[in-house]
């Protein structure tokens, strides 16, 4: 793959766009705290449901917290865990898969079946079954969320390595006597890491929707810590009321997780050989 | 070939548009006023002898009569079922005379040999009752005198009893319909003599009343008009935010529990009527574990309630719809004494101080307490509902500013309870409703079953001892008045705010009354207007 030709594939497709998106978020939860003027947890009785403003862009809560405040700060713990949840997931992942994919016969076998039965339980039912394992609490999510995205990501990276698995290339690499750790780390693991880079970025999409989710019932930090879910949550009382509360992070998790999958989307058009010359 | 078919689905669609008119033609003027009652839980089960929720006296309270009816207007108890009754000197013994020519829904006669089927059944072991039973006191048995004469002979006196007889937990069932359906199934096929049948039940979905027109023994404040409706079925919408819509889209007549933040704006809408109803018993109040460090000291428990700005709190949380709470008894509770009402008013310093005097200082400079290597920490345990977690956040951050720190956990209500009974909990938020204080002997004496303060002081296990078998009324209230005093003074609880039933209704319902616990409403009357 010549870089060139990769970069004006890039350009091509609208990877870059949403890319610079997903970076933009990205980069506001992380600075944003020092940017914001208010104090994300301080209760004000004067400011109650104020709707957005000069001195509250996006309004205040019922209890007079800035709501722009709390989206920022919230951004960086909801990014954060679902950003750690996905680190679980590929990390996990791409051991268990490339086990399986390399090895095959009983490893696969063991693996796979584990794997099957995760994959019968629907993702949110086993995220709580963890989180109520684990208890609430931000770290507790993340594990949870990452542990259940493993199954989905171990079956990718197992068909991905075991297609490689059967290529002249490793086949001559055997040949000439590598070993095996050579082998997959080598061999097998640059050659698949285009499905998996796209599959991680959307995986991180379903991350945030799962993380904001389980705190939208009440299973993240405590309410008043600032997080997406739990602010989704807070304003749905108040939709007739006060629209904004809800209508700030419900459009920062609408917005979030399309510019991923966006970008997930478009990064697989660009690692896909099938897809390579379309639409680009 | 496409026009043939496009006519016969035009045919199609007029005759579906036009069946509903067709419909309401031949039904004429006969047709049956019927409304939809909002309830905002669903009862896991519906037996009034058996289950305890409040929800299920909603419909049921209009399906069974009582003995005695407590008028919400007077305060008084009214002849129900009972025309007649008397107490013996040593509040043992009570005897009822009986109303005649009563009959139940499915035409069983009532008398005697009725209510004693129906007390033996709420005291057997068997039927397993989770709150009927305990509202019976020392209950020893129960004697037929006569076809219309019964007696009931207590173990020990039991003041509330009337109070008791007096709610649909203990309303008087058919005895064939029990014996025919069984434990299990008779909740569903419930039969009592009140001015509503039971109609159906689907767990979930709806309940059914259907108006009893042989309804004539009813006292004046369940009285029936010709003109009141004939069908009320019950609908469940459990998620707040949904039961104005419901009522704006004109899906539901009549709702309960309306969220505060809605009910502004439909106190102001035109087609639309809010009620606000007191209800009697405890406000929403948290306990203070006294066998739990850091609320096992009384001057942490008193910082605390200093630190909580409970006018903010209610003002912010609730509108102006709910009072203040100063006590353990809301206002309109027989028994409210007023003497709390300027005590523990939110004053940081004096919270402040109050740490600072019993050791706890912040050392290391991270704004929170410490004393003996320990932190302030405060595990607090707290349901979902009713605008608690709301709450929780700003007795977070009101405990905080005075150095606190708050582990808030929301758990399940069964979890709740479980902590609550372990003692895991610092604080932990609960309260029952009733109109009469007894209540508080279930949460303030040491073997009380709901004693989330772990509490053991033996003067007040006697106060509250003694004032619930009083017969004399003034010294009753004395007594209560003696241990809510104790009770502040220990800080063994911190009031938030009295509970208001905001209630909504279509302008189109008239005759809307509610009982003397304020929420049950009395819906023989309630009328549709057109």
């Amino acid at each position: 793959m010549r870089a060139p030709a990769f970069l004006g594939r890039l350009w091509r497709t609208r990877a870059l766009l949403w890319g610079l998106l997903v970076a933009a978020i990205a980069l506001l939860s992380l600075c944003g705290p020092w940017v914001v003027a208010h104090d994300p947890m301080a209760m004000d009785s004067t400011s109650q449901l104020l709707p957005p403003g000069r001195h509250h862009w996006l309004g205040t809560d019922p209890f007079g917290r800035d709501i722009l405040s709390r989206l920022v700060w919230g951004g960086r713990r909801t990014l954060g865990v679902a950003g750690a949840a996905v680190l679980i997931t590929v990390g996990a992942g791409l051991l268990l898969g490339l086990l399986s994919g390399y090895f095959g016969g009983a490893v696969d076998e063991a693996i796979m079946r584990v794997v099957d039965v995760m994959l019968a339980f629907p993702g949110l039912l086993l995220i709580l079954g963890l989180v109520a394992v684990l208890g609430a609490g931000s770290k507790a999510l993340a594990v949870a969320v990452g542990i259940t995205g493993v199954p989905a990501f171990s079956r990718l990276v197992r068909s991905a390595a075991m297609s490689a698995r059967e290529e002249l290339y490793v086949l001559a690499a055997l040949a000439v006597g590598c070993r095996r750790r050579r082998v997959i780390t080598r061999h097998l693991l640059p050659n698949i890491v285009g499905p998996v880079v796209a599959f991680a970025t959307v995986q991180f999409g379903w991350a945030i929707l799962n993380a904001s989710a389980t705190s939208f019932l009440g299973l993240g930090e405590s309410p008043s810590v600032p997080e997406w879910g739990s602010m989704l949550n807070l304003g749905r009382g108040y939709l007739r009321a006060a629209p904004w509360v809800s209508a700030a992070p419900g459009l920062a998790i609408t917005l979030a997780v399309l510019s991923v999958n966006m970008l997930g989307d478009e990064l697989r058009r660009l690692f896909d050989p099938a897809l390579r010359w379309q639409g680009a | 070939m496409v026009r043939r078919k496009r006519l016969l689905l035009g045919i199609l669609v007029a005759v579906i548009a036009l069946l509903p008119s067709l419909a309401a033609c031949q039904a004429g003027d006969a047709e049956p006023q019927k409304l939809v009652y909002g309830l905002t839980l669903i009862p896991s089960g519906i037996d009034p002898h058996i289950h305890a929720s409040s929800e299920l006296g909603i419909p049921l309270s209009n399906v069974y009569d009582t003995l005695v009816y407590l008028d919400p207007e007077t305060g008084e108890f009214v002849p129900g079922l009972a025309t007649e009754w008397s107490v013996s000197e040593d509040g043992l013994v009570y005897t009822f005379t009986l109303r005649k020519g009563v009959v139940f829904h499915d035409g069983t006669r009532f008398d005697a040999q009725a209510v004693k089927f129906n007390l033996d059944r709420v005291v057997d072991p068997a039927t397993g009752s989770q709150k009927a039973r305990y509202m019976l006191g020392k209950l020893d048995r129960v004697e037929v005198v006569g076809d219309h004469s019964v007696t009931i002979r207590l173990a020990a006196p039991y003041a509330p009893l009337l109070d008791s007889l007096s709610q649909v937990y203990l309303g008087m069932a058919s005895p064939a319909a029990v014996d025919k359906w069984g434990k299990a199934e008779y909740q569903f096929h419930q039969v009592g003599t009140g001015p509503f049948k039971f109609v159906e039940y689907i767990p979930g979905d709806h309940l059914t009343l259907a108006r009893n027109p042989k309804y004539k023994w009813g006292p004046e404040l369940l009285r029936q008009v010709d003109s009141s409706v004939d069908e009320i079925e019950f609908r469940f919408y459990e998620d707040p935010s949904t039961r104005t819509i419901a009522l704006e889209s004109e899906q539901a007549q009549i709702m309960g529990e309306i969220p505060p933040q809605d009910a502004g704006r439909i106190d102001q809408a035109a087609g639309l009527a809010l009620h606000p109803v007191a209800i009697p018993g405890q406000p929403l109040q948290f306990f203070f574990n006294l066998s739990r460090p850091p609320t096992d000291e009384l001057a942490v428990r008193r910082a605390l309630m200093y630190a909580t700005d409970r006018e903010t709190i209610v003002e912010t949380i609730f509108g102006s719809w709910s009072p203040v709470a100063s006590g353990p008894l809301s206002r309109v509770t027989l028994g409210y004494v007023s003497d709390f009402e300027g005590r523990y008013l939110h004053d940081v310093s004096r919270a402040q101080e109050l740490l600072e005097e019993a050791g706890w200082m912040d050392s290391d400079g991270d704004r929170m307490r410490e004393k003996d290597q320990r932190q302030l920490v405060i595990e607090l345990y707290h349901m979902g509902w009713g605008m608690v977690p709301e709450v929780v956040q700003m007795i977070e951050n009101d405990w905080a500013a005075v150095g606190a720190q708050v582990n808030a956990h929301l758990v399940s209500y069964p979890a709740a309870l479980e902590a609550a009974r372990a003692g895991d909990h610092n604080v932990i938020p609960f309260n029952l409703f009733g109109t009469d204080p007894a209540q508080l002997g279930s949460f303030y004496t040491s073997g009380g079953g709901f004693n989330f303060s772990h509490v053991q002081d033996a003067e007040l296990d006697e106060l509250l001892g003694l004032a619930a078998a009083s017969q004399d009324l003034p010294q009753r209230l004395e007594l209560y008045r003696q241990a809510q005093t104790k009770i502040m003074e220990q800080a063994l609880v911190l009031p938030i705010r009295d509970y208001v039933n905001l209630n909504a209704s279509s302008s189109r319902v008239q005759g809307l009354r509610f009982d003397a616990r304020g929420w049950f409403p009395l819906l023989s009357e309630v009328q549709l207007e057109d």
